[in-house]
């Protein structure tokens, strides 16, 4: 990384003014407001959210919380969310690493098609496969269950291509031959040279894998049913068969966020330090 | 970015490792292919075979091969091209003011900023929600009669302006969603890319007398210039497949229509529609790949132009 | 970046416990909902799944609870959509697929005659579990839509549509009309009357409220009133030649040109919001509408509302059937289920608590004296039942769900967006032929 040095000399001259302070807050207020405003309509009645003026301060209410975890199976939404993209971001780790060094390192025949070809697939629509891809699941007898909507995500060639670009440069062709001089076997060398230069880059890919699969809904509402949903699928099937509530609604999409937002709170600067790190990189 | 090639003098245990060698790398890339081609490559391949008949989604087994007619149809279908001007349009309003907003946050992002974690993190957070969320949150907040939005703009003496059922208002309502969820991840895109530019540029700038803007012009934008022209090919290729946020903007039958004379279906709604209120699957298919050779056909254009502009610049 | 930064490598691990965390909690969660479920080897413990959509309200009635303590060895467990166009198509994507079904289905009755004529193999024949014997209480339309050609019984009724109108009387009289259902009836005995009435009330109407919620709902009730609507009785698609269709969709158009319509899509946030609200006077009122009312409107606005006999005091406007796909894993219990369900005791239970019309012709003779607190006392049994006997037998036909849907989707346009009926329905046309072509 060069840039650090560059970054603290760029930055002492630039002090912001309070109209650049204005601006970044009134923007905070834009990416928050959304979340806040569905705190306000869950912990509210249905017929206070739709006061005027609205409510602007979280109520007391809190039904809806219950209804929505009851009427949209959020628990177990929850948990089967957790099991499919923890599963997802782990083998898409796995499999783009080991992909992604061959492509960045190893000369094989075939190297360049094969790359060029898994970078143009990421301009496919995802919802082109859908059709076949249900038949295969129902043919599997796997409808319903949650490897079919872990399988088809478990690697992504987006993946493969965010290895691939970090591994040719952050894994130094020396360390690799050395390994080789040595007489270690390639899956050696992955194991002791190439994985600890890539654990920071399989951190990232990981973090979002993590929460692209937690924001899958397409796929998800047809490959699964609301007795074993995922939060997206049950955030779609709120409201199912009763009135449908906003701040039930609301409700459940704060529940069914709120994981993915604690996740946020704690690793936020490292997600943004790897965004910022994959865009130099790619 | 050399590759390692093999040593040249082999023992005979190296010559049994050499074989080894050879086949290693497709063992590295073994699991992704394998998982690839069977989950995204052949059902992609599939769609293609099936684009050519007419079936209906509940018996997926009963086709019958009509050749070209899916396609042809669909050129002569004022929907379908109804759709690609909505696609349009809506990726218009989406992404111009989407890499606007990011460009201008990051320049203030990049100054010395007391709590700049916080803020980078804050611009972040729309992009952890889900497309349903964000959509359902916003549908209420867009609401004609009882939403908080016209609530607001009433404060102002604007008339209640129907977010759903009149053209622009619709479409700006999907890309005010897709703005928020996008802006602050190409923030941070250009962010980065703007700290990698060399500050000796900056500094003879300076020299030269160059005030802020002329700085921003002439150093900040020519060395971004790679990353937006990656931010507006991968923001162009989202915006050719939006369908999310229309299809759960008013949810039920308009919500699949695009609303009521579909004046905000896209394309990837209206193969929805065909699929899944329609159940024709083949018709669905085709659409799938037309709108796949129409991505194809705008990111190659993208590219010749750059690489156009890079040969004369 | 030789060395990972210490920052990176406490992230690294950070991830790692998460994922490690998240896989091992997951593993063991998912045990326990092994053990939970009970299959149907589990001490003859038996869970059956019930997928319908809207409001058949059997849970909300207590019928599921009370079904349980009948048969302790049954469990039920009902898998409910909002909405019918989002359950139908995943219903078929699943059937079309081979995939997991609920073992009973609901069956809408714009989609009963696709079942019928295209999806026989797809669906138990319930006359192989004895429904012969039921088949005979129904109303005869009824039964026989659910019934092929060659006689097997797909599907079992739940309720039935009847129309009346459901009116705000607390909105009526500040917009100085007459507030009793008699006199609005025989004032709204034709649909100009209703209109008459319509523009009457939009004269002096109070801030906020509209007389209707929706051109589509009246749409809709006419149609619901004509013999032949979409199809003819030989399964020819007929709606653009029938001028009876064209006819509603004129009436409709014109009340929307009119501005007596709140310019609400049904079923969408703004329409239930609106019925709190006051968002308008009037609502065409199939049964079901009754429990949506309710739920809706809140307790607010009990015994402000109150039915009248609908113009031409009768039609009928969805009602639905209850249906066991094939390879349901416990078909025998999931019929006893359903026959239960849709007993006449049940149906007439489901129509005092939530206003579900009955199909049997035993429990239709038995709810004809009921009243209803929350529409005013309103004799909603009489109102109702006098509806379904004027009922003209309708011929549906396989994608009447479709078309319907295309011309409700122009109407809206017109009500909503200003567009001239003669282009919306030019739009109804190509989008029917979008649907079926």
């Amino acid at each position: 990384m060069t840039g650090v040095s560059q970054r603290k000399r760029l930055r002492s001259h630039d002090k912001p003014g309070p109209v650049a302070y204005a601006i970044l807050v009134v923007a905070t207020l834009v990416s928050a407001f959304p979340f806040y405003w569905s705190i306000i309509a869950a912990t509210h009645t249905n017929s206070e959210i739709n006061e005027v003026p609205p409510p602007f301060l979280p109520g007391g209410h809190t039904d809806s919380f219950g209804k929505a975890a009851d009427q949209a199976n959020i628990g177990k939404a929850l948990v089967n969310s957790t099991i499919v993209s923890g599963t997802v971001a782990l083998g898409t780790v796995l499999a783009c690493t080991l992909a992604g060094f061959a492509f960045a390192k190893l000369r094989f025949r075939g190297r360049g098609a094969l790359l060029s070809f898994t970078v143009g697939t990421m301009m496919i629509p995802p919802q082109l496969g859908l059709i076949p891809l249900y038949m295969m699941m129902a043919k599997l007898h796997w409808a319903n269950q949650l490897q079919s909507v872990i399988l088809p995500t478990l690697v992504t060639a987006f993946g493969v291509f965010f290895m691939r670009q970090y591994l040719a440069e952050a894994l130094p062709d020396e360390l690799v031959e050395a390994g080789r001089v040595d007489g270690a076997s390639y899956f050696r060398i992955f194991w002791s040279v190439v994985l600890p230069v890539a654990r920071p880059a399989m951190a990232v890919l990981a973090l979002l894998t993590f929460m692209s699969t937690w924001n899958d809904f397409f796929w998800p509402i047809i490959a699964l049913s609301q007795d074993n949903p995922t939060v997206q699928v049950a955030i779609n099937s709120l409201g199912g068969g009763h009135v449908p509530d906003q701040s039930v609604i609301l409700a459940g999409t704060v529940l069914g966020t709120l994981p993915v937002l604690v996740v946020f709170g704690l690793l936020g600067r490292q997600i943004v330090g790897g965004i910022m790190q994959g865009a130099v990189k790619g | 970015m050399a590759a390692i090639s093999p040593a040249r003098l082999l023992t005979r245990g190296q010559l049994w490792r050499r074989r080894g060698t050879k086949a290693a790398p497709y063992a590295f890339i073994a699991p992704f292919l394998v998982l690839f081609a069977a989950f995204g490559l052949f059902p992609l391949i599939y769609t293609g075979y099936v684009s050519l008949h007419r079936v209906r989604l509940q018996k997926p087994d009963a086709m019958t091969w009509v050749g070209f007619d899916n396609y042809t149809t669909l050129l002569q279908d004022e929907f379908f091209w109804n759709s690609l001007k909505n696609t349009f349009t809506i990726g218009v309003i989406s992404t111009v003011p989407q890499l606007c907003l990011a460009l201008g946050l990051a320049h203030l992002l990049n100054y010395k900023l007391r709590g700049r974690t916080f803020f980078r993190v804050a611009m972040l957070m729309p992009y952890a929600t889900s497309v349903a969320a964000a959509t359902l949150v916003f549908a209420g907040l867009f609401g004609r009669d009882y939403g908080m939005l016209n609530w607001f703009l009433g404060l102002f003496g604007v008339d209640p302006i129907d977010w759903f059922n009149d053209k622009w208002p619709s479409q700006i309502a999907i890309s005010t969603i897709v703005t928020w969820r996008w802006t602050g991840y190409n923030a941070l895109i250009y962010l980065a890319a703007m700290q990698a530019i060399p500050h000796d540029r900056y500094e003879s700038a300076m020299l030269d007398g160059a005030n802020r803007w002329r700085q921003f012009r002439h150093v900040t934008l020519p060395g971004l210039r790679p990353t937006i022209v990656f931010t507006i090919i991968v923001s162009t290729i989202g915006a050719l497949q939006i369908f999310g946020e229309p299809l759960l903007l008013q949810g039920g039958t308009s919500g699949m229509n695009g609303g009521a004379s579909r004046q905000y279906q896209t394309t990837g709604l209206y193969m929805y529609q065909s699929g899944w209120q329609y159940f024709s699957l083949g018709k669905a298919a085709a659409i799938a790949w037309l709108l796949f050779l129409l991505i194809a056909l705008v990111v190659g254009v993208n590219a010749a132009v750059v690489r156009y502009r890079a040969r004369k610049g | 970046m030789r060395t990972p930064n210490p920052r990176s490598r406490a992230l690294a691990a950070l991830c790692c416990a998460v994922l490690a965390g998240s896989v091992l909690t997951a593993c063991g969660s998912d045990d326990d909902s092994d053990n939970g479920s009970g299959g149907p080897s589990g001490g003859g413990q038996v869970t059956l799944s019930v997928g319908l959509f809207g409001s058949f309200g059997f849970e909300e009635a207590g019928l599921y609870k009370e079904y349980e303590a009948l048969h302790p060895n049954i469990k039920i467990k009902q898998n409910a959509t909002q909405k019918e166009e989002v359950y139908w198509p995943a219903l078929q994507t699943r059937l079309g697929g081979g995939g997991d079904l609920d073992d009973i289905q609901g069956v809408e009755v714009g989609r009963i005659v696709d079942v019928v004529s295209n999806q026989a193999d797809k669906w138990l024949d319930l006359n192989t579990l004895g429904a012969q014997s039921q088949t005979s209480e129904y109303l005869d339309w009824k039964a026989k839509a659910a019934t092929t050609k060659d006689g097997k019984v797909l599907g079992l009724g739940t309720d039935i549509g009847p129309m009346a109108i459901c009116y705000r009387s607390d909105l009526f009289q500040q917009a100085g009309l007459p507030t009793d259902r008699n006199e609005l009836a025989q004032r709204w005995s034709t649909w100009d009357g209703y209109l008459d009435v319509g523009r009457q009330f939009a004269a002096k109407a109070p801030k906020g409220s509209a007389y209707m919620d929706s051109v589509t709902g009246m749409y809709n009730a006419m149609i619901g009133q004509q013999q032949t609507f979409y199809y003819d009785a030989s399964g020819k698609l007929i709606y653009d030649q029938n001028p009876s269709v064209k006819a509603a969709f004129d009436t409709a158009a014109r009340a929307a040109q009119d501005g007596l319509s709140a310019k609400l899509v049904q079923f969408q946030t703004d329409w239930d919001q609106a019925f709190a609200k006051g968002g308008f006077a009037t609502i065409s009122c199939p049964s079901w509408m009754i429990g949506y009312i309710k739920e809706k409107a809140g307790d607010a606005t009990k015994g402000k509302w109150d039915v009248a006999a609908a113009p031409g005091a009768t039609g009928n406007w969805g009602g639905s059937y209850l249906a066991i796909p094939k390879g349901a894993k416990h078909a025998k219990e999931a019929y006893e289920l359903l026959t239960w369900l849709t007993a006449k005791e049940q149906q007439a239970k489901l129509f005092e608590k939530r206003g579900s019309f009955p199909s049997r012709t035993g429990a239709i003779s038995q709810v004809a004296g009921t009243t209803d607190a929350y529409f005013n006392n309103a004799p909603i049994g009489q109102i109702f039942s006098q509806a379904a006997q004027k009922m003209p037998v309708q011929t549906l036909g396989v994608r009447d769900n479709d078309v319907k849907v295309s011309i409700q989707n122009a109407l809206n346009s017109v009500e909503a967006q200003g567009v001239k009926p003669d282009d919306a329905w030019k739009d109804a046309k190509a989008s029917v032929k979008a649907a079926l072509g």
